[in-house]
């Protein structure tokens, strides 16, 4: 459990709760998007699961990557909904809405991380 | 999937708040209902259906009627031969005078037009509450909410006459709502079948009995328990000359019953002097239900007239002694509506007993389920029937009162038409002399033979190509909603666990199917609304699809599923619109919205309401658009305070003033609404007490016009329920 860092101001702490948050996202959507595959539905959610999962873990360990791949699976989900639903808004509400707030706290967390990334790669070659 | 549950249910919770918190707009008033079983619920091999098991057997057809059936202990005579009724004196309803509204449908063409222009879009914003009156119907202590008033009141002169949920009936002043008379109509809670509605009082001139004298002005109603019962217009006292002090008995001859079984919510017709009589079935509860007979009374004796009883259609007269009219035959529960000129009554018909299984139902039944039935009021013999849906399992029922109108046809001859909204959002109009369509009606090819065994499906449907259908295009996975991309997921889950395949895709038993349109329309019993002058017809209507299951015997035994009159039925084990026994089938049904049960939201994308204007001359949309707001709906019913117009689910038809306005409340958000005819624009709106789930009316008395509508809420509809009828006026005129 090394990759994991213990938060130690409350910039990382709310990194953290916000990953927590994602993974907790991630993965009834991956879960069940598998299952809408097998079903013969949308491909869309078990992708879009597992990334999302993969980035709330890449943002628990302190990854700036994490912070990274929520955003672009973000801008993926819009491409995604416009090219659903278009333009309507009521369509894009549930597609769109929830993941674009989180990627505006992910956003306001992009800095920290980097901040906290930079520090423990410094600290790891200091030690090293 | 029982132990996966509670998990989903927090993820799903969670989920919902983190992801749907500030723009969560959404609703679905729709009641609580069990949830299909879905996959491994067929315990039995096809072809093999379980008998029905004798742990919940129903009582046999010819049991003596439970206590409380004959509500008021009306001693019936000796089964009557067929008659004529006396000759009818012309109606208020055949040329309603200009400030009136005095009947149900304001007029013999059940048009809901009035000539009223005093309120226009201009004015309207000088429209306040004039007053509020109490009808003193609602649930009591410890009484289940069956309540759903759905009242219109009429206005004749100097009263306006109305009826309670539980069927008190009373005059009260048009100008300030003060109750001149009440009648008590002492009815028991026992009797609500699935709602307590009454829907409107019927005005009646007597031709026997001369002016001035009591009961020659008689108000008329059809009860929940099952009685007609004639009180006089000026003291609401009953008319002694009618049937038995006042009341006929309409449970004669019908067998077996509890009450609760069989209702009446609509108002009867008076056609050429036949009061003709439809009755509410419960639906769901078993095959051999009591029937679904038309019959006619005389309108100045209550004496019996004659009786269209499906399966015995050469016998008009009442039942021999022990026996009783055929079980189990269509139901018809909407308003209906006379023909005097052509001597007809127009029955829109609903389905045999047992909606959702059709393999036991009689050739008698398949020809006239689910149809415009047109009977002639002297003999009671069918002259006519328009089916508008073939061997219905949908419980596709018509709801709605047919409106007449006369038709010009592009060569500039007038054909005498009927339009018959229905449950599916295909609006059919008839040529009313032969029920023959006067615009285009085609046989499509539907989804057959279906997927129980022995109950094969039709293989085409009837459709209204000629006129715009009021519904949208079958659902698609993408089709699906919800707050976030979670329970968006689920419900596209849902969908890809259904058996759909579009309109009319036959019930199944190995997993849940998807009904769309749902039961609740297209149009219900709301009715639509034509200005004869302009020729604009306005419709509104529902977009709520259902997700139901067949289940064998032995899990609807499970599910505790049993008929009404089951001697260990409990009340709440299965009611009308919920999953039901269907005993003395090999199935039960299990009936819900298609919605995400944990946070009440429907799955489909909105809007669940619209409302449309067409111009009857080319059968084109003037305009359409969704109706209803999502101010008092939210996910986990929470009201969302938000002004937004999402397009609620609504039950309660449209009004059409000569002032260029249209009044309709129907909504889920209880408010009342106005439109401009002419552009559909939203000019005045008001927030009612309860749910305005009524057809509102409108009146001038003493030269000021008024706008009616009972604010009785909807138990189905969650709406909030109340006893108000709430009546507005110009502010600035006296």
């Amino acid at each position: 459990m090394s990759a994991f860092v213990k938060p130690q101001t409350p910039a990382a702490w709310a990194i953290l709760g916000l990953a927590v948050v994602i993974v907790l996202l991630g993965l009834p959507l991956a879960y069940m998007g598998a299952e809408l595959v097998f079903l013969g539905g949308s491909w869309y959610y078990v992708i879009i699961g597992i990334a999302v999962t993969a980035a709330g873990v890449l943002m628990a360990m302190g990854r700036a990557m994490g912070a990274i791949l929520y955003l672009a699976a973000v801008g993926v989900t819009w491409l995604w909904a416009f090219w659903e639903v278009g333009f309507d808004g009521w369509g894009l509400l549930p597609r769109v809405f929830g993941p674009t707030i989180l990627a505006i706290a992910v956003l306001l967390c992009l800095p920290a991380l980097r901040r906290m990334e930079n520090a423990h790669s410094t600290s790891v070659r200091e030690v090293a | 999937m029982s132990a996966k549950t509670p998990m989903l249910r927090t993820l799903l919770l969670g989920a919902t708040i983190i992801a749907g918190t500030a723009g969560s707009v959404a609703l679905a008033q729709v009641p609580p209902a069990d949830q299909p079983p879905g996959n491994g619920n067929a315990t039995v091999s096809p072809g093999t259906p379980t008998p029905p098991t004798d742990a919940f057997s129903a009582p046999s057809p010819n049991a003596p009627q439970s206590p409380g059936v004959n509500a008021a202990n009306i001693p019936d005579g000796p089964p009557a031969e067929p008659s004529e009724a006396t000759p009818m004196v012309d109606q208020v309803t055949a040329n309603p005078a200009h400030d009136d509204w005095p009947g149900y449908g304001r007029d013999d063409k059940a048009t809901r037009f009035s000539p009223l222009d005093q309120i226009t879009p201009s004015n309207i914003g000088h429209l306040k509450r004039a007053f509020i009156y109490h009808t003193g119907s609602k649930p009591g202590p410890g009484q289940t909410n069956k309540w759903a008033a759905e009242t219109t009141p009429i206005k004749v002169g100097d009263g306006l006459y109305m009826c309670s949920a539980l069927n008190d009936m009373m005059r009260i002043d048009p100008a300030t709502g003060k109750e001149v008379w009440h009648f008590h109509a002492n009815e028991k809670y026992e009797s609500i079948p699935y709602t307590a509605a009454c829907k409107a009082v019927v005005y009646y001139t007597s031709s026997t009995v001369p002016e001035g004298e009591h009961c020659h002005h008689r108000i008329l109603e059809a009860t929940l328990d099952e009685r007609l019962i004639e009180v006089d217009s000026e003291d609401g006292k009953v008319c002694e000359g009618f049937g038995w002090h006042g009341m006929v008995n309409l449970m004669k001859g019908m067998g077996e019953s509890v009450p609760g079984f069989v209702a009446e919510t609509a108002p009867p017709p008076i056609v050429n002097g036949a009061i003709i009589t439809n009755q509410e079935i419960l639906d769901g509860q078993r095959r051999w239900a009591p029937s679904g007979v038309i019959r006619g009374y005389d309108a100045e004796t209550g004496r019996f007239l004659w009786a269209w009883d499906v399966n015995r259609p050469h016998e008009h007269g009442e039942p021999k002694e022990g026996e009783h009219y055929s079980r189990g035959t269509p139901n018809s529960w909407a308003a209906m509506i006379g023909d005097n000129a052509l001597g007809l009554v127009y029955v829109p018909t609903g389905n045999s007993a047992a909606d959702y299984y059709s393999a036991m139902r009689s050739p008698e039944e398949n020809k006239v389920s689910s149809a415009v039935v047109a009977i002639d009021v002297k003999t009671g013999e069918p002259r006519w029937v328009f089916q508008t849906v073939h061997k219905d399992v949908w419980d596709y029922d018509i709801g709605s009162q047919p409106t007449l109108m006369d038709f010009t046809k592009p060569d500039g001859s007038t054909v005498p038409a009927l339009i018959m909204p229905t449950k599916r959002g295909q609006t059919f109009v008839l040529d009313r002399r032969t029920g023959d369509p006067v615009l285009p009606v085609e046989e499509r090819p539907a989804p057959s033979p279906g997927m129980v065994p022995g109950d094969t499906r039709s293989p085409t449907q009837p459709w209204s190509v000629g006129m715009p259908r009021l519904g949208f295009a079958p659902l698609k996975e993408a089709d699906m909603w919800g707050m976030s991309p979670i329970d968006q997921l689920y419900c596209r889950l849902k969908y890809r666990r259904a058996h759909y395949v579009g309109e009319f895709t036959p019930p199944s038993i190995d997993k849940p199917w998807l009904e769309y349109p749902g039961y609740n329309g297209g149009s219900d019993w709301g009715s639509v609304a034509y200005d004869e002058k302009t020729g604009i017809l306005i419709a509104n209507w529902n977009n709520t699809p259902m997700y139901d299951q067949l289940v064998s015997r032995k899990k609807a035994d499970k599910l505790g599923l049993m008929p009404v009159d089951d001697p260990n039925y409990k009340p709440g084990g299965g009611g009308a619109e919920g999953a039901g026994a269907m005993a003395e089938t090999p199935y039960g049904i299990v009936v819900s919205p298609f919605w995400d049960e944990y946070t009440g939201m429907m799955c489909n994308r909105p809007p669940y309401g619209m409302i449309t204007a067409i111009d009857m001359h080319t059968q084109k949309v003037l305009w359409q658009h969704p109706l209803g707001s999502a101010r008092a709906n939210g996910p986990f019913g929470l009201p969302t305070h938000l002004p937004l117009t999402i397009g609620t689910p609504n039950n309660g038809g449209p009004v059409i003033t000569a002032g260029g306005l249209i009044f309709v409340a129907a909504t889920t958000d209880n408010m009342i609404h106005a439109f401009d005819i002419h552009t559909g624009k939203e000019v005045w709106n008001d927030v009612l007490p309860g749910g305005g789930q009524a057809t509102p009316m409108t009146y001038e008395y003493k030269g000021k016009q008024y706008v009616a509508i009972m604010a009785g809420g909807h138990h189905f509809m969650m709406t909030p329920v109340t006893d108000d009828l709430v009546v507005y006026a110009l502010d600035n005129v006296n």
